[in-house]
């Protein structure tokens, strides 16, 4: 089997999340880090005493609360340990679970506890978005990651009943997902027939963009551990999930360069080309049985999955059709309802990689997936339109 | 390597702000340290029994074993020893006091960790480590540590 | 009437004119109509007029800019923020006709959040005198001797007095001989002003109050005790928040590479640079180019006039971060090639309010330039439509 060269293999052998919710009065951010971190440990049958490393992320202007890894050292568990701080945007969590898949595989570290977690409810998210704009330029004009620009390209593309039909039904499919997830925060228990009053009738954010589409503000983390492969399996809660490969890549313009007469090769295309072809996957929706993708919008999750699979023309629109990527379809998409139900920033691009491997082990909840999970995608977005990728499989046989 | 002497004709700056509003909840158990403070004057810590160590501010678990502490309560009394100090010399928007003034920290009778507050009632000069303080209380009350106004000596 | 959350519907509306702030409504011109469906529903209009309020349940909701309806339950929820507004308002539970905005904008300026207070036992001023000795602070009152007296008239009254001396306090039925001051009350006027429910100051003033004796003493007694705190008061569900709004000022420098792009403006022309191996134009100018990792010497004049790629016509007020101000909305980011720019280089600027409506992909546009140029992002002032 075709594979990135690697100097170890590395396994998830621990997940542990907090509830999602829009708000955590009750909690403060050390002691909303500390369920995570406690969830995780259990589910992996460790201590803290286990763990060599801590990697730890979330972005200071969502709380406006600077070092944040120094104060929540409590809550980590990092008193006296090595620990990292990554802060990626909208990639985080994903960045995370890359740097953890690093430092273990590199030999460095056995094991590797990571934490991304955020309480948006303490901050402006969209204010806070906005800063990523130049300050000389665009900051006075951004609106954080609100913007129409993909609804109305995909409206110019395959006509406006067709397109908003589209993002409409993905953002129903979301919701039916979410209300199977009982962490999930939004569960709306929207329903097929509401699409025609939502389309014309949800409030507009931004052109097309409604508010119906766009991504939840919530409150949660989420933890994972990370072992070596001479280490998983000994005395661990549950079976390892594989991590086979990651890629992460970025761009150099600036949002206002990014909507050009031609279209520069979007971040997840080139990502997934490259990933799929050093792992030797010529047909990712054949080969994956599901993706948890990082879905910011409606809109968005529509147009990114014909980059995410290398798809042409409408291939991605007529999958949505046909049902392709419903729970008990070819290739389910989020089955927890993914960003759009649960979006605490630092922890959501985690959280795509710990729902794939909790849907690799079969015990995902309410929302797993009724045929065998063997190979997953887990995706990460943020920034100027960035990207981070990976695949995790069942079996360790390559 | 000698420093390149630069064009800065075109270079421009732009004077610029970052407002965000926020909110910061203190969680259940800072909720009821601070409410302590405020409406009753007291200033409560939380206890490992296994590890025999008192904790202020409170903490949900003990940093050291990891075991739930968050409900053994402790009343740590208004007195302690300074275990050690510096002196804000500069004023600034976002002190809590007017410079200069005496940042210390204080072991409180009874507590394993020290609390970290301000000195007054004495001049900065003769402020030692090892003397005895007090706690004196806010008339007026923010919802913030600053419920406790300062330490003095006893 | 049914209540939710420890409030009615008509709670909202009976408590809208005393939660109105008038200073805050000055340029407010608006009716807003509100429909609260099911059990204790009932419809509304609130009628705001330069400072002015008038608040009317109404049959029918006429003449309304903008209605909110919502079932009675979720109505006092989201207003209590027991539920969140922006959710209850995607799920469409909360829906609101005309301009939604002003949830989250106008109405928060001119209006006192509406609360519930959560009912308390009553408290007799029996019980509270009972907790005065413990309450007393010996270092506020050192070297003091004095007798307070406490006639409180009323069913739950009594004659106390209060006796403070060598740095203790004994409280008594009855009055002592020589009292300092008397003070002369209802019961219930005490016990509320000890929960903190009326004010004292008001109370002496309106003559709930009456002091015989030596006032200065009477005004003193207060710092001698610790503040009276109602045992029924749910302390455990008080969760403390703090709300701050961060500011720092900052300074940020173009370099003298990004500021050829503000020296350019400085002359009312957009200075672009262009890279010497794939030729493409780079606004703002960037030192190499990221793809052919060249350094980048040459500058080219582009437009002024372009050509729309894309716009975002926002609706969704949100903090412009460099002042902290919230934003007008709408307003409109469009993306434009500059005319002699390479295709692929799109830049943004702010277009014309006024031409927002009329605004297309393909559409060719040009700059509007303030008298002053100074060299940054305000010297265009926007682009307009090009005709």
């Amino acid at each position: 089997m075709k594979k990135h060269k690697k100097n170890r293999n590395v396994a998830i052998i621990g997940i542990g999340q907090t509830s999602l919710s829009s708000h955590k009065e009750d909690q403060n951010q050390v002691e909303m880090v500390q369920e995570a971190v406690i969830n995780a440990l259990q589910d992996a049958h460790l201590t803290i005493d286990d763990i060599d490393c801590i990697v730890h992320g979330n972005m200071e202007l969502f709380e406006m609360q600077f070092a944040p890894d120094l104060w929540h050292s409590l809550g980590t568990g990092a008193y006296g340990k090595d620990e990292y701080r990554i802060t990626t945007g909208g990639t985080t969590g994903m960045t995370l679970v890359c740097a953890a898949d690093n430092l273990v595989a590199s030999g460095l570290y056995d094991t590797v506890l990571a934490i991304g977690l955020e309480k948006l409810q303490e901050g402006n998210t969209t204010g806070g978005i906005t800063n990523m704009a130049d300050p000389l330029w665009f900051r006075n004009l951004q609106t954080g990651a609100l913007t129409g620009t993909t609804a109305a390209e995909m409206i110019n593309e395959f006509g406006e009943e067709r397109a908003k039909r589209a993002a409409m039904k993905y953002r129903i499919m979301m919701d039916k997902h979410a209300v199977l997830n009982p962490r999930a925060h939004r569960r709306f228990g929207l329903e097929y027939e509401q699409a025609e009053d939502l389309m014309a009738n949800s409030p507009q954010l931004v052109g097309e963009l409604r508010l119906i589409h766009m991504c939840s503000q919530s409150d949660g983390a989420c933890a994972m551990i990370f072992t070596s492969e001479k280490k998983a399996g000994k005395g661990t809660g549950k079976p390892p999930v594989w991590i086979r490969d990651h890629i992460q890549g970025h761009r150099e313009e600036t949002i206002p360069n990014l909507f050009g007469a031609v279209k520069p090769e979007m971040t997840h295309h080139y990502c997934a080309r490259k990933l799929y072809e050093r792992n030797g996957i010529t047909d990712p929706v054949a080969y994956f049985d599901v993706f948890e993708m990082y879905d910011p919008s409606a809109w968005w999750a529509m147009d990114w999955l014909r980059e995410f699979f290398l798809l042409k023309g409408d291939e991605h629109i007529k999958m949505l059709e046909r049902g392709d990527f419903d729970l008990d379809g070819k290739i389910p998409i989020n089955p927890s309802g993914g960003v759009i139900a649960s979006n605490p920033i630092g922890a959501t691009a985690m959280l795509r990689p710990a729902e794939a491997a909790l849907q690799i082990r079969g015990d995902a909840g309410p929302h797993q997936i009724k045929k065998e999970v063997r190979h997953a995608l887990a995706s990460g977005f943020g920034g100027t339109f960035w990207t981070a990728l990976m695949i995790l499989e069942k079996d360790l046989n390559w | 390597m000698t420093c390149k002497h630069e064009d800065t004709r075109n270079c421009f700056v732009l004077e610029g702000k970052m407002a965000l509003p926020n909110q910061y909840f203190a969680g259940r158990l800072g909720s009821k340290f601070i409410i302590a403070l405020r409406d009753k004057k007291k200033i409560m810590g939380v206890r490992c029994q296994k590890c025999s160590k008192t904790f202020i501010p409170p903490r949900e678990y003990c940093e050291q074993c990891w075991s739930k502490i968050a409900e053994n309560w402790v009343d740590l009394g208004s007195e302690g020893e300074l275990v050690n100090f510096t002196v804000i010399r500069y004023n600034d928007k976002h002190l809590p006091k007017k410079a200069p003034y005496v940042l210390g920290q204080i072991k409180l009778t009874g507590a394993d960790t020290p609390l970290t507050h301000v000195i007054q009632g004495i001049d900065p000069k003769d402020v030692h480590v090892g003397m005895k303080v007090k706690a004196v209380f806010a008339e007026k009350t923010t919802n913030t540590i600053m419920d406790l106004d300062h330490f003095e000596p006893v | 009437m049914a209540e939710y959350f420890g409030a009615t519907v008509a709670d909202i509306f009976n408590t809208m004119p005393e939660r109105f702030k008038p200073e805050e409504a000055k340029d407010v011109d608006i009716v807003i109509g509100y429909e609260a469906t099911g059990e204790g529903g009932g419809k509304w209009t609130a009628t705001i007029k330069h400072g002015t309020l008038k608040v009317e349940k109404v049959e029918e909701l006429k003449g309304c800019k903008t209605t909110i309806h919502a079932d009675a339950e979720i109505f006092v929820g989201v207003t209590l923020g027991k539920i969140t507004a922006i959710d209850a308002l995607t799920s469409q539970k909360l829906r609101v006709v005309g301009d939604a905005r002003l949830l989250m904008t106008l109405l928060p300026k001119i209006f006192v959040p509406f609360t519930v207070t959560p009912r308390k036992k009553a408290v007799s001023a029996r019980a509270i005198l009972a907790t005065v000795e413990s309450r007393f602070r010996p270092e506020k009152a050192e070297g003091v001797t004095m007798n307070i007296g406490y006639d409180l008239t009323g069913e739950n009254g009594g004659q106390w007095t209060l006796m403070i001396k060598d740095g203790r306090c004994t409280v008594r039925e009855g009055f002592a001989e020589d009292l300092a001051v008397k003070l002369i009350m209802d019961a219930d006027v005490y016990a509320g002003m000890m929960l903190g429910t009326i004010d004292g100051a008001s109370a002496f003033t309106s003559g709930q109050v009456r002091i015989e004796g030596d006032m200065m003493a009477a005004a003193a007694t207060t710092k001698f005790f610790h503040k009276y705190v109602d045992p029924n008061a749910a302390e455990a569900e008080e969760l403390i928040c703090l709300r701050v709004t961060n500011s720092i000022d900052q300074r940020f420098a173009s370099g003298p590479v990004m500021g050829r792009w503000f020296a350019g403006l400085k002359e009312k022309k957009f200075m672009a640079n262009k890279c010497p191996e794939c030729g493409r134009t780079q606004i703002p100018p960037r030192e190499i180019c990221a793809i052919c990792r060249v350094r980048v010497h040459e500058f080219v004049e582009l437009g002024p006039k372009g050509t729309v790629t894309n716009f975002d016509i926002v609706y969704f007020a949100s903090p412009d971060p460099l002042t902290g101000a919230v934003r007008d909305t709408p307003y409109t980011p469009i993306y434009v090639v500059l005319d002699g720019a390479s295709e692929q280089d799109a830049f943004a600027f702010e277009l014309k309010k006024e031409d927002i409506d009329r605004i297309k992909v393909g559409a060719k546009v040009r700059p509007v330039w303030a008298d002053k140029p100074t060299g940054s992002f305000r010297d265009v002032l926007y682009f307009e439509l090009d005709r």
